[in-house]
């Protein structure tokens, strides 16, 4: 099995805070991969390091083998990067449909020239149709997006990222504000995705469904990362549990 | 038709031009743009200089709307720096200093006192209206081909939510820029064909005024509406010339329209318009 | 001396700069509203200024006067505009205000004509020698007068619970409401102090050139609106700051690149170099 992406030694800080302290892991080719922690341990800012939304201090991240630490956010999607974020957003202006159309016909507004010259968007609209089928919403896809539940939008988002064709899937938080049963739902649909050959890393806090998908877990506190390895011998891990539940302690006491 | 509705017809036909170049921008692109009437200026005053310097008249239009575009991408690079709020002061800064740099050129510009005997394209007064007409309805067709193509696609992208259009492999700084350079072209075409039209100019025509003039033929047509813009744009370059009355009180009625307008319609006349449709249908069915 | 008696218009115009900027800030702190038709508050508190020191003779009982209307007219700019708005795009409540503003110019002028009001008796024109130049009272009267209202400003928003209750609201309106401030009474209070404070610049405007006229709003309140974003939209001390630089750089900006660019233009070239160079202004509040 070969790696995918390759993190190594990436520290953020903002201001006076430091956010990520030299955390690095790698990422194998076709493997789900769980990045949890305590809230504040860094994880979504990792994510946005990985994507080019923020730009860390120092960092090393390679996709397949490319460095891509100093390119612009939309030649890493390019390239094969694909994220979903924490709080939807989807372009309201658009429906469902038109959003997943967009993300299908990537190549044709990758320069200017083909995008003034291409007007037909029958493929891609149709292919957006079969992606949304495919994250099991289908029949919704010639609504607005106002107005749509969370639960729907989120499997929008994933359909949305799924249309790259993307090397490597990011997910933040893909299950919160979900309930149990939607939850694990949506947790299969990621699951059928992986198991059809596409890498992701996943950031959740629902360790129930984290345990029951995830090939392997990285757990970052305070901005490092204290433990990596496989979901159940990590999380009997003494200093894992301690970073939980201290967090919880801290929070009794206050 | 007279002399007076001849011109009137002409002005519409120019400030149509204008205000599709702005819908470009704000409208396609989301690109809040508080200075458009510099660039309407930079046409205007390349045509005139070229005029005078004896060149032709195709060639002077073309060289307005290229240099006005290549002007209108550095204000574009301009934009991409800064967001939203900081993006309608910086551009109406832009505005400010196209007069502030015109009105001190006495020696090449004619400073505050403008540029006049500027030659005739050499059209008689219909003849030239059915120009200004013919580059009205071409810049319409171009907008409306803009919107269903791949770029129109990207621009609303852009517009809607620049973090995630680039997610999703959208090079937002270069659509960006293109509106800037398509839109600030079509004001410098606009531009020229002012200058041939009035044969005098001065920078008074192209200050702050003008510019949320044609923002708000834009913003009363409805914001990204082709058609709504071009009826907006109709509406307030005509409703004023209709009665004496209203001539006094024209800037008073062009403040009272655009704050009403925005008050109670924000989505202006394009959004009373599909309310309208939306309205019939659902009574159609009901009946 | 051209370097001082520069540096003194420079302070002076920047003290008012200042009045005017600080209630356009703390629009946009609390709002995100770019408050256009600030400037016709500006220009109404000139007018009313002029009106009743012509009519009672006592500029002393103008200024408050002018102040305490003014202030009430924003806040009903506010409830009667911008409340309804709020939750729109951004362009809507920009729009909205700058159709406000000119609908305001225009009716100063179709009620008191094109060329403006004048001062009966100009107030505070005796000429004060400081430091070797030849100044007028309200020179002093505007630097000292600024100064006052913005300190008197700065201990309201420290030491009082209104105050703090403000910045409260300022800084997370969520929060402070939880608390039991009422985000609209501080939103009132904001811009009854924000109209109140730019009716005081347009009296001294007045003062300085003699004349309360239509227009007057406009290029003082553009370029308050660039010195708004110079300092950091929301952040009130870069206001101060940035409105006194901007008042500085004008002044010695006419005279060596007054050939190249109007006095006006300047204030935007400087605006447009500085967003060039950071694009957050000179002190973004992060």
């Amino acid at each position: 099995m070969s790696v995918l992406l390759d993190v190594h030694n990436v520290t953020m800080h903002f201001g006076g805070v430091h956010a990520l302290t030299e955390v690095s892991f790698d990422v194998q080719d076709g493997e789900f991969l769980s990045l949890i922690g305590p809230n504040g341990a860094g994880k979504t800012t990792m994510l946005r390091a990985i994507t080019g939304v923020v730009s860390p201090q120092n960092a090393s991240i390679k996709l397949a083998g490319q460095a891509i630490e100093r390119l612009a956010t939309h030649r890493r999607a390019a390239l094969g990067l694909a994220m979903t974020n924490q709080i939807v957003r989807p372009f309201n202006s658009m429906t469902l449909r038109d959003n997943v159309a967009l993300a299908v016909g990537h190549q044709r507004v990758a320069t200017v020239f083909r995008a003034i010259t291409a007007i037909n968007r029958d493929t891609e609209r149709k292919k957006a149709g079969e992606l949304l089928e495919m994250v099991g919403i289908g029949d919704y896809a010639d609504q607005e997006v106002l107005g749509q539940p969370l639960g729907r939008l989120k499997r929008l988002e994933v359909a949305r990222a799924l249309a790259l064709k993307p090397k490597l899937l990011l997910l933040d938080e893909p299950l919160a504000g979900l309930n149990h049963i939607e939850a694990a739902r949506f947790a299969d649909v990621v699951v059928g995705i992986n198991r059809e050959g596409l890498t992701v890393v996943m950031i959740e806090h629902n360790l129930g469904e984290v345990l029951r998908v995830s090939d392997r877990l990285v757990v970052l506190d305070n901005g490092r990362k204290i433990a990596e390895g496989e979901p159940e011998s990590v999380m009997r891990m003494p200093h894992v549990r301690a970073a939980y539940v201290g967090k919880e302690a801290d929070h009794a006491a206050a | 038709m007279g002399i007076y509705e001849l011109s009137l017809a002409t002005i519409v036909g120019i400030n149509i031009i204008l205000a599709l170049g702005l819908n470009l921008i704000t409208g396609y692109c989301g690109q809040i743009s508080l200075g458009h009437a510099a660039f309407f200026g930079t046409g205007a005053y390349v045509v005139a200089l070229m005029a005078k310097a004896g060149y032709p008249a195709p060639i002077n239009l073309v060289c307005a709307m290229l240099i006005t575009g290549g002007i209108g991408i550095v204000v574009g690079v301009a934009s991409l720096r800064v967001r939203h709020d900081f993006l309608a002061i910086t551009t109406m800064g832009v505005g400010f200093l196209f007069l502030g740099i015109v009105r001190q050129q006495d020696s090449v510009l004619g400073g505050e006192m403008g540029l006049s005997g500027i030659p005739s394209i050499g059209l008689e007064k219909p003849a030239f209206l059915m120009l200004v007409l013919a580059v009205a309805a071409l810049c319409t067709l171009f907008s409306v081909y803009i919107k269903k193509s791949w770029m129109g696609f990207a621009f609303d992208a852009v517009a809607t939510d620049e973090d995630t259009a680039r997610l999703l492999t959208v090079n937002v700084p270069v659509y960006k820029l293109t509106a800037f350079a398509l839109g600030t072209a079509m004001a410098g075409l606009a531009g020229g064909l002012y200058c041939y039209f009035t044969r005098f100019i001065m920078p008074d025509d192209f200050g702050f005024i003008t510019s949320i003039s044609v923002l708000s033929m834009v913003a009363v047509g409805g914001i990204g509406s082709v058609p709504g813009v071009i009826i907006g744009t109709m509406l307030l370059t005509l409703l004023p010339e209709m009665s004496e009355f209203l001539s006094d009180y024209k800037l008073f009625f062009y403040g009272a329209l655009l704050f009403g307008v925005m008050r109670f319609a924000p989505d202006g006349l394009a959004g009373v318009g599909s309310s309208l449709r939306g309205m019939l249908k659902r009574s159609g069915r009901a009946v | 001396m051209l370097f001082l008696e520069l540096l003194i218009q420079g302070l002076i115009y920047g003290c008012m700069y200042a009045i005017i900027a600080v209630g356009l800030t703390l629009v946009y702190g609390l709002l995100r509203i770019l408050h256009v038709a600030h400037a016709g508050l500006f220009t109404l508190g000139a007018y009313l200024g002029v009106i009743v020191t012509n009519a009672t003779g006592s500029l002393g009982l103008a200024i408050p006067v002018s102040a305490m209307c003014v202030g009430l007219v924003g806040m009903a700019i506010y409830r009667l505009c911008y409340q309804p708005i709020l939750s729109k795009p951004p362009y809507v409540a920009l729009i909205a205000s700058i159709g406000l503003f000119i609908a305001m110019e225009e009716i100063f002028r179709l009620i008191f004509g094109p060329y403006g009001l004048t001062y009966t008796q100009v107030p505070l024109q005796s000429p004060v020698s400081l430091l070797g130049m030849s100044l007028r009272m309200v020179d002093i009267f505007i630097v000292f007068g600024s100064v006052a209202m913005l300190g008197l400003l700065s201990w309201l928003a420290q030491k009082t619970r209104i105050g703090i209750a403000w910045r409260a609201t300022v800084d997370d309106p969520q929060m402070a409401g939880s608390f039991g401030i009422s985000v609209q009474n501080v939103r009132y209070l904001n811009f009854f102090i924000g109209s109140a404070l730019a009716a005081v610049a347009g009296i001294f405007i007045s003062l300085l050139s003699n004349l309360a006229e239509p227009t007057m709003g406009g290029v003082p309140s553009y370029k308050a609106l660039a010195i708004i974003v110079l300092g950091g939209l929301g952040n009130v001390t870069g206001t101060l700051i940035a409105a006194v630089i901007l008042g500085v750089v004008e002044a010695y900006g006419t005279i060596y690149v007054g050939n190249l660019l109007d006095r006006d233009a300047i204030a935007f070239a400087f605006l447009i170099l500085v967003l060039m160079l950071k694009p957050q202004g000179l002190f973004s509040r992060k």
